[in-house]
């Protein structure tokens, strides 16, 4: 679905990738974390063509994103950070721009509309930043494109809000789709991503199913100073310490975003050599 | 096309309506001022004026959206195609304004030439010695030159081309330039005129023999070269004996005319294509 090869990409002179290569397939929900300015809004406009790669290749749904065919921006669909919607009544929003998505469908994007709690006869220019942010949301969701990205699509949104999102994108996964999901507020997207792909300084640094990190690392609370000295990574809290360990048991733990995203940053090789055994 | 009419229809409203304010006011000026009604000249001026000042300020804008990340950003992941994303814009940029234009000032013209020819009407009443014939001033029709031959293209013809030439340069400058476009393409294009004009007379005017262009600008005429009886320079005539002509083909003159009159727009709308076609965000 998305294939790049050797990305190199630089702002000016202030490279950003230097050979990343990634591939990602349809049926998944990726979490792209990696610290701010590592890159990862600049790889998803590299992937929705808004930027174009110095050098590399990117491959998206078979098309060359910064061709931005119609038949391309059709089947990407991206929720930036930093958004723009018109000032207009949503009925005016389906009723001119959703026809530029053949798969739209109205009844879902009235369905989500609901869901995010939005009164479905409101104007734009009198909605929040969070309920601008949930109609764009509920907007892509609805035009059924098969990739859909997002930058940090919980900033803005309260704690509700943000429960109603992870209920929205739980439900909303096919087989067809691929959504990815960048962030650097790993807790909101728990329970939510099923492959995690952390940035750093332009390179990938970790990349595995959410499936092979609970086969492979346990996540657990000890007090035990033995177990606490040979966990692959520990964090010291109240109430005992948070560890990450490797799974010998065979049972699986609840993964830990944020703990598992720091053990990375921090202690990235460690890590990384549990998934190559 | 309907998006955008739906995104910017706001806007466009507000927009034709001031231009109906301005140009109200200004009649409004000329009738307190001047006392002899709206005359053709000032319709003429008014009009033209106005279209390109309005014309190209609003071209200027046309693309003022890719200035701005999340608004550019709206912009280019619309699911349609750079020449129908072009075509969309130049419809309501060069035809709409143009269309809408005309007719905002064709109403405030009638209204105020007949108010003024009101105002006249009751000046001659009271002043106007016997056999005086009263004479209203006309609705002027802007696309022809007063005094102008309906077969030939004259004054105001040219004035149109060069408008839409004008236009489409300040539509590239909104492509060009995120901010200030307006203001930066006056100067791009001012320094650019002065880049041309030094090129023809520094370097090609030197370059090129003494003579003049002879008919049309696909033959060149070469004077004669003399010594001078005193040895101290030269002496340059014309003398149909001995001067040269240089002759390019004649279909020449019409193409190059053709081109001069109607390729520059379309030129700077497909340079508008392009920078729209790479643009990043």
């Amino acid at each position: 679905m998305i294939d790049i090869q050797n990305l190199h990409f630089a702002y000016r002179k202030k490279p950003v990738f230097t050979g990343l290569s990634l591939r990602l397939q349809p049926g998944h929900i990726y979490g792209l974390l990696g610290k701010n300015g590592t890159g990862k809004s600049t790889l998803l406009r590299n992937i929705a063509g808004l930027l174009f790669p110095d050098k590399g290749k990117i491959d998206v749904l078979g098309f060359t994103p910064g061709k931005r065919q119609p038949s391309f921006l059709q089947e990407v669909f991206m929720v930036p950070e930093e958004f723009y919607l018109p000032d207009v009544p949503l009925w005016h929003l389906v009723q001119y721009h959703a026809p530029f998505y053949p798969k739209f469908n109205q009844a879902q994007f009235e369905k989500y509309i609901a869901e995010f709690e939005i009164p479905s006869g409101s104007t734009l220019q009198n909605m929040s930043y969070g309920q601008k942010k949930k109609v764009l949301i509920s907007f892509g969701l609805a035009s059924n494109a098969a990739m859909l990205l997002m930058d940090e699509p919980t900033n803005g949104l309260d704690i509700m809000s943000k429960s109603q999102f992870r209920k929205v994108m739980a439900g909303t996964l096919d087989e067809k789709k691929c959504i990815v999901i960048s962030t650097h507020q790993v807790k909101d997207l728990e329970n939510l991503i099923d492959r995690i792909t952390i940035i750093d300084e332009g390179k990938i640094l970790f990349d595995q199913t959410v499936d092979a990190i609970s086969r492979k690392l346990s996540f657990q609370i000890s007090f035990d100073s033995e177990e606490i000295a040979q966990a692959l990574y520990g964090e010291s809290s109240l109430r005992g310490a948070a560890i990450i360990s490797r799974n010998t048991a065979g049972e699986e733990s609840k993964l830990d975003l944020e703990l598992l995203y720091k053990a990375i940053v921090l202690n990235g090789p460690v890590i990384t050599s549990v998934f190559k055994d | 096309m309907g998006k955008h009419w739906s995104e910017n229809r706001k806007k466009y409203t507000l927009s034709l309506i001031a231009i109906a304010g301005l140009l109200l006011l200004w009649f409004i000026v000329v009738l307190i001022t001047d006392g002899r009604g709206i005359e053709t000249e000032v319709q003429l001026s008014t009009y033209y004026t106005g279209l390109f000042l309005v014309g190209c300020l609003y071209a200027s804008m046309l693309f003022a959206d890719l200035g701005s990340k999340t608004r550019g950003l709206n912009y280019l992941v619309v699911p349609a195609s750079h020449f129908e994303k072009l075509l969309a814009a130049l419809f309501y940029c060069v035809i709409v304004f143009f269309v809408c234009y005309t007719a905002i000032f064709y109403v405030i013209d009638i209204i105020m030439v007949k108010t003024g020819n009101s105002l006249l009407y009751n000046h001659w009443l009271k002043t106007h010695a016997a056999g005086d014939v009263f004479v209203p001033r006309k609705v002027l029709n802007v696309f022809i030159s007063p005094g102008e031959h309906r077969n030939q293209p004259g004054f105001v013809f040219y004035l149109l081309l060069f408008y839409f030439v004008l236009q489409s340069v300040f539509i590239l400058g909104s492509v060009y330039f995120a901010k200030f476009s307006f203001i930066k393409t006056v100067i791009c294009a001012l320094l650019i005129g002065l880049v041309i004009t030094f090129l023809i007379a520094k370097l090609i005017v030197p370059i090129l023999p003494p003579g003049s262009y002879h008919n049309g600008i696909n033959s060149y005429e070469i004077y004669t070269v003399k010594n001078t009886a005193s040895g101290d320079g030269v002496m340059i005539y014309s003398d149909a004996a001995t001067d040269k002509l240089v002759a390019l083909p004649e279909w020449i003159n019409p193409v190059l005319l053709f081109l001069l009159k109607y390729a520059f727009a379309p030129l700077f709308w497909l340079a508008t294509y392009y920078r729209l076609k790479e643009k990043e965000i």
